[in-house]
């Protein structure tokens, strides 16, 4: 298994902390991608933050009241290590198919 | 490259009864473990490109690297490939072994004057004073349903540079030794992984080099088995030359053909600058035809040049023209499409039935 983290994102424009008001989930809890995984509170707004991805919850990073900067760790997920990258999709390993038959004389000269 | 072909040999050729140290691991962890390794065995050795620090690459290549070596060491760069490659130029004339990343093949292009005009030349512009010693990494070919950038093939572009050398592992125990060898080299080297392969399971003899056993002389630099091609299947009536993830689609192949009585040998290439002409001409001297397959376009691509060293060396006793089934010569299509432009099974059996059938005059 792999750990992927992902870091506070900027919730606004330029807005550069947010404080976490309450965790929505907990480590060892499997979420869906878009699940609510925080409610945070900026200068701004008070909001739900959708989780990125599916996975396992490791460990959250901030306590009710914490203050947690942009770019830094907010929650950690487990992924299997087949998962694809950022880009594309494992391919599967199928069965090989063919249509075409060979036939073939050989004069084995 | 004579020295390197006499231990070529077959997975499962097994004498050893020594030290091997066989684990089961993707290419992804093999990739991911030769770099750790690398770091820790050479302090010079620093490793950056996009997003390879902090995340640990995109495919996790380079994950828990820049944790356990530090940010001096493995660290993300910004997205610019000219950048990346310029800064491998300075820091290998500064002393350093840069191992950078370019994240997908696609992005190459914008790299390419630092990497033709700089990077391959510095060596013989200096005289020698200013070796190059950069492994590039380049995740490289199709087959994840990847948009436009993600799923080329640039062998011919590098192979046709002078100064660069290319390499492209077909499996986990290949990714493992070549990228530890590929690091440790004096030269440039174009290191392409092929990404459909990455999270292939397969055995790694982490111990030695050469496949499934000890070399019989303990004392061999097991380097010598790596500089060359690799016979993956032994055959008598044809020889399938192919490299990356084209080698397991040509075993497939083969195996399909041995249901029709057709006996087919397959050559991983492995190295594709240079190329193991001996191996070919070993390879193809015994089964008399050839088909080679490759992801890139047909036209000037690189199955133009192991025919022409394959008809070199086999004129003689060739009993048909050497066959080349490859992508078409379109930009690599999108993810929906790539499975009629890949090679496939069909294909690459049309391609020996008409080498097959040919007959002289």
């Amino acid at each position: 298994m792999a750990e992927i983290s992902f870091p506070l994102p900027d919730l606004g424009e330029g807005l550069i902390e947010a404080t976490v008001l309450d965790w929505l989930v907990e480590p060892g809890q499997q979420v869906e991608r878009n699940q609510p995984i925080v409610e945070l509170e900026t200068t701004k707004s008070a909001l739900e933050l959708p989780s990125p991805q599916a996975g396992k919850v490791v460990r959250i990073h901030g306590a009710p009241g914490d203050t947690i900067n942009v770019g830094e760790p907010l929650i950690v997920f487990e992924v299997p290590d087949d998962t694809a990258g950022i880009v594309g999709t494992v391919p599967k390993d199928e069965a090989p198919k063919r249509r075409v038959r060979l036939s073939a004389v050989l004069d084995e000269d | 490259m004579s020295e390197t072909t006499t231990t070529v040999r077959s997975i499962g050729d097994s004498t050893d009864t020594g030290a091997s140290d066989v684990q089961q691991m993707s290419m992804q962890q093999a990739l991911n473990r030769a770099l750790d390794e690398v770091l820790a065995e050479n302090p010079k050795t620093v490793i950056f490109g996009e997003d390879c620090g902090r995340l640990g690459g995109v495919f996790r290549i380079t994950d828990g690297l820049q944790a356990k070596h530090g940010e001096e060491r493995v660290f993300d760069t910004p997205l610019a490939e000219s950048g990346i490659l310029g800064m491998s130029v300075g820091l290998a004339m500064a002393g350093f072994h840069p191992i950078p990343e370019v994240q997908f093949d696609g992005f190459a292009y914008p790299a390419i004057n630092q990497i033709v005009c700089q990077i391959a030349r510095m060596n013989y512009r200096s005289r020698g004073t200013l070796p190059m010693p950069i492994t590039l990494r380049v995740p490289s070919f199709g087959g994840i349903r990847a948009p436009e950038h993600h799923g080329e093939s640039l062998e011919a572009l590098f192979a046709h540079v002078p100064g660069l050398k290319v390499v492209s592992p077909s499996n986990p125990h290949d990714a493992y030794h070549l990228l530890k060898y590929a690091a440790t080299r004096p030269d440039p080297v174009i290191f392409m992984e092929p990404k459909s392969r990455y999270w292939q399971k397969g055995p790694v003899d982490v111990a030695h080099a050469a496949h499934g056993q000890a070399t019989h002389d303990a004392g061999v630099d097991d380097g010598g088995s790596l500089t060359g091609a690799r016979v993956v299947r032994d055959g008598r009536h044809l020889t399938l030359v192919a490299w990356g993830a084209m080698v397991s689609r040509c075993l497939q192949v083969a195996e399909l053909a041995a249901e029709d009585g057709i006996d087919v040998e397959v050559l991983d290439l492995r190295w594709l600058k240079p190329i193991d002409a001996e191996a070919l001409a070993r390879s193809v001297g015994k089964t008399r035809r050839a088909v080679v397959v490759h992801e890139a376009p047909l036209t000037s691509g690189l199955g133009a040049e192991v025919a022409q060293l394959i008809t070199q060396s086999c004129f003689e006793t060739l009993k048909a023209p050497v066959e080349r089934i490859t992508g078409f010569d379109v930009p690599y299509p999108s993810g929906d499409l790539e499975d009629e432009y890949i090679p496939n099974i069909d294909r690459i059996l049309f391609g020996i039935q008409r080498v097959l059938e040919y007959r002289r005059g």
